[in-house]
């Protein structure tokens, strides 16, 4: 038997950067991987820190949107949906187009990303 | 009583001695007299007003220890205990006469801080996140940690029991601080920083902003179909 998908954000989830930077938009041959997620269970949800493998480099990101149903009343999306980031939390594009939730503003520490996005959810 | 005292002495000191560069503020509310009354441990009057204004600071000083004594026993003894029951009372009575921290204040503070280009943008309470969004300019990192410090200094002392915490978000980092007030968000960027990101022209634009009409927008491909994916096997996956 095996056990069924996981389905929010683990090692090797292929996911979709959704700012603006240079890094995440240019076409590359193989997808954005995660290859660590910043938690005690090795499960990203929203407001998650994840280490992506973009372009051949290791790059800090921040889950915004997974495609698992997480608590009712919270959006969810059809994409694993990734904001790039430095180490010291400054996000590295410069305007996000898709909608990010409101969840963020309370699990903290996510200002930055709420002032560059756009819509919110 | 004199244990809060003397608690009080100990806070305000590292107080005073970490903001050594507003000296000349205080110089002009009279503070160096009442920096020697605090090293002689009897009950002090603690300095926040010197921000609010020299008439707060003046409402401040007659009343005597009292009123002051009740500030700082608010950071430095924590607590009611019986004694402290009636302190709190009057209190209570001298908070009413402090600012609510508004946007006004802010603003205020900021100008008194030597803050480049502020900038408060209303939002729409369509927008659902905050109802002022502020970003300011700073010469320095330190000029930078300074002000965040300041404003959450300045916010403690002035807020309701009622309103949340906040912190302060991007210590480490050295080009942008942020704090998120509720109702106010505030972002403290250096020159170079603030031209990178442009955040006015996102929240005063909106969706008619250059960077984002230049973010090439993302097509599906033409054999799309909502639902397949194209490894799976050929029935549709139902959930």
């Amino acid at each position: 038997s095996i056990t069924g998908a996981c389905q929010a954000i683990q090692k090797l989830t292929r996911v979709r950067v959704v700012d603006n930077s240079a890094l995440g938009n240019t076409p590359y041959h193989r997808p954005p991987k995660c290859i660590h997620v910043y938690n005690k269970t090795g499960v990203g949800k929203v407001g998650d820190k994840i280490l992506l493998a973009i372009k051949g480099e290791k790059k800090k990101a921040l889950i915004v949107g997974h495609k698992m149903p997480g608590p009712t009343m919270t959006p969810r999306f059809d994409s694993n949906n990734v904001v790039l980031i430095e180490n010291n939390g400054n996000p590295i594009g410069t305007r996000i187009k898709t909608p990010i939730p409101y969840i963020l503003r309370e699990k903290g520490e996510f200002s930055k990303v709420l002032a560059i996005a756009r819509n919110f959810v | 009583m004199s244990q809060w005292s003397e608690r009080g002495v100990f806070a305000a000191g590292q107080w005073l001695g970490g903001l050594a560069g507003r000296a000349a503020v205080w110089e002009r509310s009279g503070a160096a007299g009442m920096w020697r009354a605090l090293s002689a441990g009897c009950r002090l009057l603690w300095p926040f007003s010197a921000a609010a204004g020299d008439a707060l600071w003046s409402r401040l000083l007659p009343p005597g220890a009292s009123r002051g004594g009740c500030v700082a026993a608010r950071g430095a003894a924590g607590g009611g205990a019986g004694a402290l029951g009636a302190v709190a009372e009057r209190r209570r009575a001298a908070d009413t006469v402090l600012p609510k921290f508004n946007i006004d204040l802010v603003v205020a503070l900021l100008r008194q801080e030597n803050a480049k280009d502020i900038c408060v943008i209303q939002l729409p309470p369509e927008m659902r996140y905050c109802n002022y969004f502020i970003v300011v300019s700073g010469s320095s990192t330190r000029h930078l940690h300074a002000m965040a410090h300041y404003m959450l200094k300045m916010y403690k002392h002035h807020k309701e029991e009622s309103d949340p915490h906040t912190q302060i978000e991007g210590k480490e980092t050295d080009d942008w601080l942020c704090i998120d007030f509720g109702g106010i968000v505030m972002h403290f960027m250096l020159p170079e920083t603030r031209e990178t990101y442009e955040l006015e022209k996102l929240w005063t634009l909106g969706s008619y902003d250059d960077q984002l009409a230049q973010i090439t927008p993302q097509s599906l491909p033409e054999d799309f179909i909502f639902g397949l994916s194209p490894n799976s096997s050929d029935h549709l996956e139902t959930t």
